[in-house]
């Protein structure tokens, strides 16, 4: 195995880890498995660390909601992997009432195109969510209506 | 500089900085190199066990020392950067790798023991030595599977990589029980043939049986079969140092207290709680 | 001196001027010394550490002070919540609780909801003996002393009210005003400012600000793990951060029993200490980012 070879062997165990890929040729497949869901469940608690309303309003069903959506996705880090799992969730009519003011809050907050890092707003910014609306004034940012219940 | 890791440490984070400060015999602790800013100041907890004395440990887990692409100079000196800040006696990083072909694993996967895999790590920690202004120490990882193309067994590899690269080793306690129950191999004869001499400290973390594998969690109480190996290890020659790592579902202070204790008790080493 | 017959008053503008820019810089140096002395108060160390419900009175008043009982009754899992809002006991109140504590336990047995708490009568009652405590021990002024205080204000009120009848009487008897006028504007900065009376001494703010210093973990940005600090580090959290402290260590509970919500900073709600920064590292030694989450490998 060249030095070539192993770069592409990495890239092929990670892709298939973290991206959906193949098993590569001759691992064991219940392992590798085992691992590819270990990932998902730590990933997890990195996202419930950065949006902890989101993760508490979904609560049971955050591990499974969580891995659902992130199975085949690689990583853009904890912050934008949540925003992203919300923004969606809000798409879908599913976003529970704690998880639509964390990002109506955070959408407030910051400028987040989906592509690279969240920047913080300038300007003042009224942001909406699932019915919850957010305001940004200097950096301050305040829910002035929390999602219905 | 301070003085080597010594005792008894925890693992500090910000989540538990409040426990963590209120250990009178604590000397030395570890804080995750990433989370430091070395430019900016200092984590209020960190700066002040530092004015205490307490010896701070960066532990780096995003270099990707294993990988088969050079090691990123940008993350090295970062590295560099929160050892001086820190005024570390010095740092550690481990025997793995965390990306390739562009995609983050979100996690430290294994290498193949192969003498190329060697020849990878040794270059990166050779590239990350020259611009460190302290020793590092290399931690081999647990996994949960293993390469169809490995050629040495796991003293081989390592004691290859730590030869070559003249590292200290960090050996994880926790990682030999995860390995040994989960790929087989048995973990004491695995001790008689590490460099034991080379260790600057140990780790040992809590972990969870499921789905039929022992899971390296660091979010579970440390299981008894891990202690009887710090005993093991101890008894063969009793590192300088050894770190409990607890990295989410934190427990009462008590019970963290407990595990302390029983570290000190399984070394030797005086209780730090 | 000779009176001049245009003179408002019969007192020449200069001489008017003069006393009265006298009497304005008594009155304001006068009140401002009496005001000094007698917010200094006695330092803490003088009477023991404070508790966390003092501590939660002297930084936001009654309202947080009902917030950090009930956070740290239900760290200790003495209060809970019913779906239908309404606060409930989830246990025996554990040992060492405050007046407050038991009256926030009893308020919760009799099914009140948390916004309501601060009209029961039993807790009313458990917040003026706080508030006395703290009275007693120089931490905070009371009704009496603060009234005392706005006197100082009164007096340059008075004074204001005959320079501006001054200044009246002048303008329409076509006498030059302007330097009394320019004496007025900072006079009345200075009215407004003696009437603003705070409820706490300065003794109380040195207080809050090294409570503050020692407990940076307890910031909600640093994640605090409640389950190892116990109650009444839960409750000084919530003294200290306000409610965020209660968002971040209960949100189901702080939904559920309508916990107000605090303003945050820009860089985004409770649980997170990097705003949008892809450098950030997270806290956990296993790959980045901190598990807090069930059972994933780790590895390192």
């Amino acid at each position: 195995m060249t030095g070539e070879d192993l770069a592409a062997r990495q890239a092929e165990l990670v892709a298939a880890l973290v991206a959906g890929g193949p098993l590569p040729a001759g691992f064991a497949p219940a392992p590798v498995e085992a691992a590819r869901r270990a990932l998902l469940r730590k990933r997890a608690g990195d996202v419930a660390r950065h949006w902890p309303l989101l993760a508490a309003g979904l609560g049971d069903a955050w591990p499974a909601t969580f891995a659902g959506w992130a199975a085949g996705r690689p990583t853009n880090g904890s912050l934008r992997d949540g925003w992203d799992l919300a923004r969606e969730l809000r798409d879908q009519g599913t976003l529970p009432s704690l998880g639509a003011e964390e990002l109506a809050v955070r959408e407030a907050a910051s400028r987040y195109d989906g592509r690279g890092a969240p920047r913080p707003r300038r300007l003042p910014a009224v942001a909406r969510a699932g019915g919850a609306v957010a305001a940004q004034l200097a950096g301050r940012v305040r829910l002035l209506r929390p999602a219905p219940r | 500089m301070t003085t080597g890791p010594s005792g008894v440490g925890i693992g500090w984070r910000s989540e538990i900085a409040g426990f963590v400060a209120g250990l009178p015999g604590l000397r030395f602790v570890e804080v995750v190199a990433e989370a430091v800013a070395p430019a900016g100041p200092l984590p209020d907890g960190l700066a002040e066990l530092r004015g205490r004395g307490v010896t701070v440990v960066p532990h780096g887990v995003k270099l990707s020392l294993g990988g088969a692409e050079p090691v990123d100079p940008a993350r090295v000196a970062h590295l560099a950067g929160v050892a001086t800040a820190l005024d570390a006696p010095l740092v550690s990083e481990h025997i793995a790798f965390v990306r390739a072909g562009g995609l983050e694993a979100g996690h430290l996967l294994p290498l193949p023991r192969s003498r190329e895999a060697v020849a990878a790590v040794v270059a990166n920690v050779r590239r990350a030595q020259a611009e460190l202004p302290v020793p590092l120490a290399l931690e081999p990882i647990a996994a949960l599977f293993d390469w169809p193309d490995d050629e040495l067994d796991e003293a081989d590899f390592l004691t290859e990589i730590l030869d070559a690269t003249g590292a200290l080793l960090l050996l994880d306690v926790a990682n030999v029980h995860a390995n040994a129950r989960n790929r087989g191999g048995d973990p004491a004869a695995l001790l008689d043939r590490l460099p034991l001499d080379r260790i600057a400290y140990v780790h040992v973390a809590g972990g969870a049986e499921q789905g039929g594998f022992y899971h390296d969690t660091h979010t579970d109480p440390v299981p008894a079969e891990v202690l009887d190996l710090v005993r093991e290890l101890c008894g063969r020659r009793r590192p300088p140092a050894l770190l409990l790592e607890r990295d989410g579902h934190y427990p009462p202070a008590a019970e963290l207290r407990g595990e302390l204790d029983a570290l000190a008790a399984a070394s030797g080493y005086p209780v730090v709680t | 001196m000779t009176v001049l017959a245009g003179d408002t008053w019969g007192v020449p503008g200069p001489v008017f001027l003069r006393w009265y820019l006298v009497a304005a810089v008594v009155l304001v140096v006068g009140a401002l010394v009496y005001r000094w002395r007698a917010l200094a108060g006695t330092p803490v160390h003088d009477g023991g550490p404070l508790g966390p419900q003092q501590v939660a009175y002297l930084n936001g008043g009654e309202q947080l002070a009902v917030w950090t009982a009930l956070g740290g009754l239900r760290r200790a899992g003495a209060v809970g919540v019913r779906p239908d809002r309404r606060l409930t006991t989830g246990g025996p109140l554990p040992a060492g609780v405050t007046p407050l504590d038991q009256a926030i336990h009893h308020a919760a047995s009799r099914g009140l909801r948390s916004r309501e708490l601060g009209r029961d009568e039993w807790v009313r009652r458990a917040l003026d003996e706080l508030r006395d405590g703290l009275v007693r021990r120089g931490l905070a002024l009371d009704k009496e002393r603060r009234a005392t205080l706005r006197r100082g204000a009164l007096l340059v009120g008075a004074l204001l009210a005959l320079g501006f009848v001054r200044a009246f009487a002048g303008m329409s008897n076509s006498r030059p005003v302007g330097w009394l006028m320019l004496t007025l504007v900072p006079l009345f900065i200075a009215f407004l400012l003696l009437n603003r009376v705070p409820w706490r001494t300065r003794a109380a703010d040195r207080a809050l600000r090294e409570l503050r210093r020692q407990h940076t973990w307890l910031r909600p940005s640093a994640a605090p793990a409640y389950a190892t600090y116990g109650p009444s580090d839960a409750a000084m959290g919530v003294a200290l951060f306000g409610t965020a402290t209660l968002w971040s260590m209960d949100p189901g509970f702080a939904e559920q029993a309508e916990i107000q919500r605090q303003a945050m900073g820009a860089s985004g709600s409770s649980g997170s200490s990097c705003g949008g920064g892809s450098s950030c590292g997270g806290g956990s030694s296993c790959g980045g980012g901190g598990g807090c989450g069930g059972g994933g490998g780790c590895g390192g």
